[in-house]
């Protein structure tokens, strides 16, 4: 009985969740954006998208950049958090605060500094521009030191016995162990990178360029907006990140099951 | 790893890293044989009028070929961000589009070149002197007039026939729309629909014969009696002859396809919405607002160039051909793209007989009693404060005149601190 209870209360907490996507179907098939019932059933919108931008290489860029951000920043931040976790080095506790401290400095304050670096290194209106802030992340150091602190010192003590240096317990004890924290984490910066706007939005230039936000902004016009064609592109903006969520759901599931059995 | 392996992948990343440092095409210098670039940022090409821009384009490189013109685009709601980032960042674009409500502030910070001495040595009458005097600050020419769209009032011609009354004319009054309105309410039909908001009610204020500043522009002056007058006007209709701010609920465009479904009499709105009317099954047509003293919004958009343009004089022939040119005259009349500020009524061959609506000569007396919108340095502020007001009166939170009063000191301060 109380389970049926808390059952209805999820599936209604769900169904309240899942209100605004149907809504953004609904809108994208209904000429003009205005949901009536029964619904429309037009699929104009999604032609018109294909129209209005190049929408094929705007999707291919958004894909490429945000998997290259999310590996470079996994990658970057696993090993930063090996290193906080399981190296001793002088000034160690105070690097790290600094790291955090990054945290509290919202992106709208960057914008401009940034902007200037990029600008000195000659990397404005370059994919390189757009991927260079998001290489390192002081979440992601915080968030996988978490974890690596959480994996027993003594499995990495028998690895170095068997003669593993920092980088083999790094690769073949930890990083295993950690992989739950590490999809965790690569679905954050993917969400992240794919839905970055003010970034994109003023380091590039060139419409070839363009991620899908910028794409999907570039809808708006100054006095009218057709809002079946922006809602269809928010439709499509969504299912690459849904299938990205699903197999990372996956993996942390498996992980948390493996380690569960020891 | 074996080393064929690491070869490829070292060479991989070779790759990557080259493509990923490669300039795109609206950042890349190198034109050839001494060719110049100009660099343009507009907000009002994208989305529905990029080929009509790139029309413009091939038309001047054509005309000019020592020069080519790079677009680059920012809807409208971001392409301010941009461009201070890009200013701020000195590397603002060679030309670039502004609204009048921005260009005050863009002129006050000197981001804008004088362009007085590339004018002198033109010949400007071609524009219409009100709408290059505009962009005029203490003499100096810092921007021209790209183009202007005005605001009217739409209405369906078979809902006011089928309640038997006449149509509205151009010497109406508040009274008489007021009065019509009411008469058309009803059986799911709305007489009316007029925004809340602030650009609504300097237009409404112009038209009480009210002023929304001093004249030494220090103070505002926009909780006058006219100004209580004007608000009254724009709250008199929600919930009247009009739905009410919480049955529109924030839907985006909820006007547009009311009036779409022919079941809206009255619609005060701006002549972009002409080309989306187009297929609408009933007869409507425009005519300028009703109002005790003649006044319309007009709103106008500019062209500028960047102090640190590396070839101004290019960049000024650029931004003269795009405004004033026969080509551009012709595109944006022929695709509904605003119109061009231009004196001679020739220019709009053809646009006036294009119909629906019929009666667009309208434009004309709208622009001749055109009223810019107030603007100060801190524009955005002020709006929000004006329209958050009159949405206080609107929910009965406040009087009309008290809150006319405290957005008015608001202002004042907002004055003083820019």
């Amino acid at each position: 009985m109380g389970n049926r209870l808390v059952y209805a209360a999820l599936v209604l907490a769900g169904l309240v969740m899942l209100a605004p996507f149907g809504w953004t179907v609904l809108a994208s098939l209904s000429p003009g954006g205005v949901v009536e019932w029964p619904p429309g059933g037009s699929l104009g919108a999604y032609g018109e998208l294909l129209r209005a931008m190049p929408f094929w290489r705007i999707l291919v860029n958004s894909v490429v950049v945000a998997a290259l951000s999310t590996g470079l920043q996994v990658g970057t931040s696993a090993l930063a958090a090996y290193g906080f976790a399981r190296l001793e080095f002088p000034g160690k506790e105070a690097i790290f605060v600094v790291y955090l401290a990054t945290l509290m400095i919202p992106m709208q304050v960057l914008v401009v500094p940034l902007f200037i670096e990029m600008r000195s290194l000659d990397l404005v209106d370059t994919y390189a521009g757009l991927l260079a802030p998001t290489i390192a992340s002081g979440f992601g150091v915080y968030f996988l030191r978490q974890a690596v602190r959480q994996v027993p010192r003594e499995l990495d003590e028998a690895a170095v016995i068997d003669g593993a240096g920092h980088l083999r317990v790094f690769a073949s004890v930890v990083l295993p162990l950690v992989r739950p924290a590490l999809a965790t984490f690569a679905i954050f910066s993917f969400m992240a990178s794919w839905n970055a706007f003010l970034w994109p939005l003023v380091i590039l230039r060139s419409p070839e360029f363009m991620t899908l936000p910028l794409g999907l902004a570039n809808l708006h016009g100054q006095f009218t907006t057709e809002w079946d064609v922006v809602m269809a592109g928010s439709v499509v903006s969504v299912l690459p990140i849904l299938a990205v969520y699903v197999l990372a759901q996956r993996h942390v599931i498996a992980g948390v099951a493996r380690t569960g059995l020891k | 790893m074996s080393r064929g392996l690491k070869a490829t992948a070292a060479f991989a990343l070779a790759v990557l890293l080259a493509a990923g440092c490669a300039k795109g095409s609206a950042t890349r210098e190198s034109a050839p044989d001494g060719k110049s670039t100009i660099r343009y940022f507009t907000f009002s090409a994208a989305p529905d009028h990029l080929a009509d821009l790139d029309k413009i384009i091939k038309a001047f490189e054509a005309a000019n070929p020592s020069v080519t013109v790079t677009v680059e685009t920012a809807p409208y709601a971001d392409y301010f961000t941009k461009l201070q980032t890009a200013i701020a960042g000195n590397t603002a674009p060679d030309t670039f589009e502004l609204n009048y409500e921005s260009f005050v502030a863009y002129a006050a910070s000197g981001a804008l070149a004088d362009l007085s001495g590339e004018a002198a040595k033109d010949d400007l009458s071609v524009y219409a002197a009100k709408s290059l005097d505009t962009f005029k600050r203490d003499g100096r020419q810092l921007a021209l007039p790209a183009s202007y769209s005005a605001v009217l009032l739409f209405y369906n011609k078979d809902l006011f026939d089928k309640a038997g009354l006449p149509h509205p004319t151009a010497d109406w009054t508040w009274d008489q729309e007021m009065a019509a309105a009411k008469k058309l309410t009803g059986k799911g039909v709305y007489g009316d629909f007029q925004p809340v908001q602030f650009f609504e009610f300097y237009k409404a204020l112009a038209q009480a014969g009210g002023a929304f500043f001093s004249d030494d522009g220090k103070r505002a002056t926009f909780n006058s009696p006219q100004g209580v007058a004007a608000a009254k006007h724009l709250l008199d209709k929600p919930g009247t002859v009009m739905p009410t701010v919480a049955q529109i609920g924030g839907t985006p465009d909820y006007d547009t396809n009311l009036f779409k479904q022919g079941k809206l009499a009255m619609w005060h709105n701006g002549i972009w919405q002409f080309a989306g009317l187009k297929d609408v099954p009933f007869q409507w047509d425009v005519v300028v607002e009703p109002a005790p003293v003649k006044a319309s919004a007009v709103f106008t958009n500019a062209v500028a160039v960047s102090p640190g343009a590396k070839n101004p004089a290019a960049a000024y022939k650029w931004l003269r051909f795009l405004t004033a040119s026969d080509v551009t005259a012709r595109t944006r009349i022929d695709s509904s793209w605003e119109l061009p500020p231009l004196a001679d009524a020739k220019a709009y061959a053809g646009y006036f007989d294009q119909g629906p609506p019929a009666n667009r000569r309208a434009i004309l007396d709208a622009v001749a009693s055109a009223t810019s919108p107030p603007v100060i340095v801190r524009q955005q502020e002020m709006q929000d404060t004006v329209t958050k007001a009159l949405e206080q009166a609107a929910a009965g939170k406040t009087p009309i005149q008290k809150a006319l009063d405290d957005a008015a000191a608001k202002v004042d301060e907002l004055i003083k601190q820019a």
